[in-house]
């Protein structure tokens, strides 16, 4: 099963990025003040390349004003995921077999690939809600709740935050709190840290290598922001955002090729006499149970002549070691009275964190290693144009065609013997197309 | 760590700047769908859900600011 | 602006106001007259009467609520002395005219584009309205407009309107 951390990522996207910073936006001014419903609903397609994961989403946020700015959101989101995605075990030069994440199955890979597991068709759905709402003439209070689910994964979060203005409402400070609960039962049990791969088992046994059946992860976040007007055509902000998690961390499904201390080749291994199993030694990985993160993030909105430009930056750091910087620039540019184009790019940078390895060498462990390639020294780069067109009645048909790119890096400092300069890195491509409609009720 | 704390602490002084915005009745601009820092709230959603997954990072982009300034 | 504050200087302020506008300003009764025809405007001219001045703009979110108040106000009260003057702060008048078009205005509305009527009168927050007494004092400044306000605003105009010249 893989691609765990999709679910695992958007369970905390749920609880952070959604609730925390983006609740209950203000309706758009209505037309007609009948209309206290507005809604933004779409359809995204990604895709990767290789045969990799491919997911199809749909998501609605809606939005109820109640009248003197008292805002309640709502927001679905249903997922369906397939495809394959990298174990974290390396490209050798012969054919490689694994056990499945349920212990029962093996799945194989050819001479000279990286190795991916399947990921069986999996739906996650999310909800959140939020209510935001004054509570004196310059502070608005809100609050929200989130939940999503997926067969092997549960969060419940929960978020507060306030928000007070300055200088004539030129300023804006902003301060939220969240926490999490997630709980993630992986198919087949949580494995033991390092355990190693044993070979697949009949219906009736379980794995050896598994322990509990799940674990808990909890998240806290602390938001501080500012908000500026710097001019008629101008605003920015600034945030500061502080996170830390603890609890289970570790992917479940990824695993680490334990290799020869001197050449790096893999240390093959042979099944038990009728059985089916692993050609070569692989351990589960293990993380660290708890991340601390900090990250600071600026944007700027400017307006020349109904064009609009944005830009923002993150810098994000954490006691993982891993460090990145995000760039990222829209420019909306209006034409024809009622249609846009948005062209937009982003780039990304990593560092690699400091349990990261591409393989690990067969004796003494370390406390903790990881071969998953999203912690690596890693760089990605999107290009993205978007379409919309407001119809007469004041709603809005768009689309959204991205391209991105991810290319990741092994420091030369994690690799062993006959790995340096032979490398394959899981890299890829991905596209995502999003259609979408912006309307009110 | 320090060096954020000193990036955070700059900015924040920066908007202590009490002269810099603009009057009540010239927020016409800045009123508007795109020019609000929230606009664009479902591909941003998207976008990091993906990017959560697919990346060592996420979050940090917060809320509230700009807009009409009304009420 | 507190009525406490402003009281003694709402008849200068008035006087104040009746020059800057006399300078320039336009009146349109909702409908667009054009500026070269528009006679100069006085507020003093509406002394005796319980006076509202109320500053909006076609990018107000709020204004959508608080003109259509205004109106019922208007209607409700004119007979017995009521008199409502709006203040367009639209940089661009198309803006005014197209938000006229989706909630009309059934009062008197001066165009102030460069915002020199909003700087006299020191407006901090859209939308603002200003009532000023029979006497033409200043007595009340509303920062922001609030539903649940609506009554509590009614009434004050009533004891307002209750009062005779002195």
């Amino acid at each position: 099963m893989a691609d765990k951390d999709l679910r695992i990522g958007a369970a905390l996207a749920a609880a952070t990025c959604s609730l925390l910073g983006t609740a209950t936006p203000g309706a758009s001014i209505a037309a007609d003040a009948a209309a206290k419903w507005d809604i933004d609903s779409a359809f995204l397609y990604y895709g990767e390349s290789d045969d990799r994961v491919r997911d199809l989403s749909l998501s609605a946020h809606a939005t109820r004003d109640f009248g003197d700015e008292r805002t309640l959101g709502l927001e679905l989101s249903v997922d369906s995921l397939t495809g394959a995605s990298p174990s974290g075990a390396m490209a050798t030069g012969g054919p490689q077999t694994f056990t499945s994440p349920s212990g029962r199955d093996t799945y194989s890979t050819p001479a000279g690939e990286i190795p991916l597991d399947d990921t069986f068709l999996d739906t996650r759905f999310a909800l959140d809600g939020s209510w935001s709402q004054p509570f004196a003439r310059l502070y608005t209070v809100n609050a929200g709740l989130g939940f999503s689910s997926e067969y092997d994964y549960q969060h419940i979060g929960a978020n507060l935050g306030l928000t007070r203005d300055f200088n004539l409402r030129n300023t804006t400070l902003s301060a939220a709190l969240a926490y999490a609960q997630d709980t993630i039962k992986p198919v087949g049990g949580l494995p033991l840290p390092f355990a190693q791969m044993t070979d697949a088992v009949g219906e009736d046994q379980s794995p050896g290598s598994r322990g509990d059946s799940s674990d808990d992860k909890t998240v806290f976040d602390v938001l501080l922001g500012v908000s500026q007007v710097l001019g008629r055509n101008t605003v920015m902000r600034v945030n500061f955002s502080y996170s830390d998690s603890s609890g289970y961390l570790t992917d479940p499904y990824k695993i680490l090729s334990v290799v020869d201390p001197v050449t790096g080749d893999l240390i093959g291994r042979t099944p038990a006499p009728g059985a089916s199993g692993p050609t070569g030694v692989y351990r589960f990985e293990s993380r660290p149970d708890s991340r601390s993160k900090q990250a600071l993030y600026a944007e700027l909105r400017h307006d020349f002549s109904g064009k609009v430009l944005q830009l923002g930056y993150r810098y994000s750091t954490d006691d993982w070691d891993v460090d990145s910087h995000t760039l990222e620039s829209r420019l909306r540019l209006p034409f024809g009275g009622s249609s846009y184009f948005e062209p937009h790019v982003r780039y990304y940078q990593q560092t690699a964190a400091s349990f990261y390895r591409y393989s690990l060498a067969n004796g003494t462990l370390p406390e903790f290693a990881s071969a998953d390639a999203r912690l690596a020294d890693m760089s990605a780069f999107t290009v993205g144009l978007k379409y919309g067109h407001a119809t007469a009645g004041g709603n809005e048909w768009n689309a959204r065609l991205e391209f991105y790119r991810q290319t990741a890096k092994a420091p030369n400092e994690v690799l062993i013997g006959n790995q340096i300069g032979h490398t394959q890195m899981p890299d890829f491509d991905a596209v995502i197309l999003q259609f979408g409609y912006h309307f009110k009720l | 760590m320090r060096r954020i704390f000193a990036m955070a602490a700059a900015c924040i002084a920066l908007q202590g700047c009490a002269n810099l915005g603009v009057q009540p009745w010239e927020r016409e601009v800045l009123a508007r769908d795109d020019m609000q820092l929230d606009a664009n709230a479902l591909d941003t959603a998207f976008d990091d859900h993906i990017y959560f997954s697919k990346e060592g990072t996420s979050g940090g982009r917060g809320f509230g600011g700009g807009g009409c300034g009304c009420n | 602006m507190s009525p406490h504050d402003s009281a003694a200087r709402g008849q200068t302020r008035l006087a104040r106001i009746a020059t800057a506008l006399a300078a320039g300003a336009l009146i349109c009764a909702g409908s667009g007259a054009a500026p070269a025809d528009a006679p100069s405007f006085d507020l003093t001219r509406h002394q005796g009467k319980v006076v509202i001045v109320d500053f909006w703009a076609s990018w107000c979110k709020p204004c959508r609520q608080s003109i259509p108040w205004l109106n019922a106000m208007r209607a409700r009260y004119g007979e017995a002395g009521l008199e409502v003057i709006g203040i367009n702060v639209d940089a661009e008048r198309g803006d005014a005219d197209r938000f006229l078009r989706e909630v009309p205005i059934e009062f008197e509305v001066i165009f102030d584009p460069h915002g020199e009527l909003a700087k006299e009168f020191k407006v901090r927050g859209m939308p603002s309205s200003y009532v000023f007494d029979r006497t033409g004092k200043l007595v009340q400044t509303h920062l922001g407009f609030r539903d649940a306000k609506k009554d509590e605003k009614e009434a004050g105009l009533q004891a307002l309107l209750r009062q005779s010249i002195q």
